[in-house]
């Protein structure tokens, strides 16, 4: 099964993404992007969920060290936030998708995850 | 932007939160088990108490001008224990714990209770926020050059260096910018800040190699001393 990772500062919003995702992948949740990126090089995931707004470095932070190196610059990325980001303009980080917080769906983000892994040939 | 508006969008983005939050568990109801349930049903009294209570501090915030808050003679361990009962399940949830330790006989200070509360609130909040994983925040009160210092000590990532400027000295004039908050942590500290100040107490921030102290301090208060335990 495809692993993905899901990086979100709030232990509520974490747990339930989990959730969302429940049978389509499994899932590793981290709370700050410092130790989503100690543990990336231990077990690399094929989708990552990713919130902007972190305690510590942010998710643009993150965006940045991924793009670092070859082998993490291809992981496809979901964001989650409630702030307004334009999608072309991550587009070169690889966000294939950006979910607003404030209008998810729990099937929203079930099935950009789909989507994705399927594209990535995983799901 | 003009600071009014810039401190209106960073309130507005502070209690969005709370509210996407609480959507979100709405809507996992509909699949959720007994189990899950009851636990979605108690993580949405919590999360609504949070922000009614920050929604209640920002009103007392507007209303302070008005000077209708009075100070009388608070014992500051009892508020301490309070908060620390209220927040420790909090911080079990997130993976930390905070503590109090007490170094000084027991004291009254002069202080309005309710604010004195919402201050070691926020600040224990925001070192909840910043600490690392499987850390311990300390609440320490002491005696400092006759008055009562409260000190709340966490161990995790620096504060940015803008709310440690304005800490340091002595005040936040306005909610800090989202883009330097990231976590919920800058309208706690504005609040913490101005209600400090309506009590006349001195609040600072120390910048530690792994972490951060906030400093309340306040004048003892002598009036009926002698009935505190």
């Amino acid at each position: 099964m495809a692993l993905t990772y899901i990086i979100e500062d709030n232990e509520i919003m974490a747990d339930l993404f989990a959730r969302y995702l429940g049978g389509v992948s499994e899932t590793k949740i981290f709370h700050d992007a410092i130790s989503a990126i100690s543990e990336i090089e231990n077990d690399k995931p094929n989708l990552i969920v990713l919130d902007i707004l972190l305690t510590g470095p942010d998710g643009f932070t993150f965006l940045n060290e991924l793009m670092s190196y070859e082998d993490t610059a291809k992981i496809p990325i979901i964001i989650t936030t409630s702030l307004k980001l334009e999608q072309e303009n991550l587009k070169d980080y690889n966000v294939v998708k950006i979910l607003n917080k404030e209008s998810l769906l729990p099937a929203d983000l079930k099935n950009a995850a789909m989507e994705c892994l399927r594209n990535v040939g995983n799901a | 932007m003009t600071s009014e508006v810039s401190s209106i969008a960073v309130v507005a983005h502070e209690l969005k939160t709370p509210l996407c939050i609480l959507r979100q568990l709405a809507l996992s109801i509909d699949s959720a088990d007994e189990k899950s349930f009851k636990k979605a049903r108690a993580q949405m009294i919590q999360t609504s108490e949070r922000a009614l209570r920050q929604v209640n501090d920002l009103t007392k915030v507007a209303r302070l001008e008005d000077g209708l808050f009075e100070l009388e003679a608070v014992p500051v361990r009892a508020v301490c224990n309070e908060v620390t009962a209220e927040l420790r399940e909090l911080f079990r949830e997130n993976h930390r714990d905070i503590n109090w330790k007490y170094t000084n006989k027991s004291r009254l200070v002069l202080a309005n209770r309710d604010m004195l509360y919402s201050v070691i609130y926020n600040f224990c909040s925001n070192a909840m926020h910043y600490s690392d994983v499987n850390t311990k925040a300390t609440i320490m009160v002491r005696d400092k050059k006759g008055k009562v210092e409260i000190l709340v000590r966490d161990f995790g990532p620096a504060l940015p260096t803008k709310i440690w400027k304005e800490m340091k000295y002595g005040f936040i004039n306005e909610p800090t910018s989202v883009a330097m908050r990231p976590g919920s942590s800058g309208l706690g500290l504005y609040i913490a800040s101005k209600f400090s100040k309506y009590m006349n107490g001195e609040v600072s921030a120390i910048r530690h190699r792994d972490g951060t102290s906030f400093s309340l301090i306040l004048p003892i208060s002598n009036q009926m001393s002698m009935f505190e335990v």
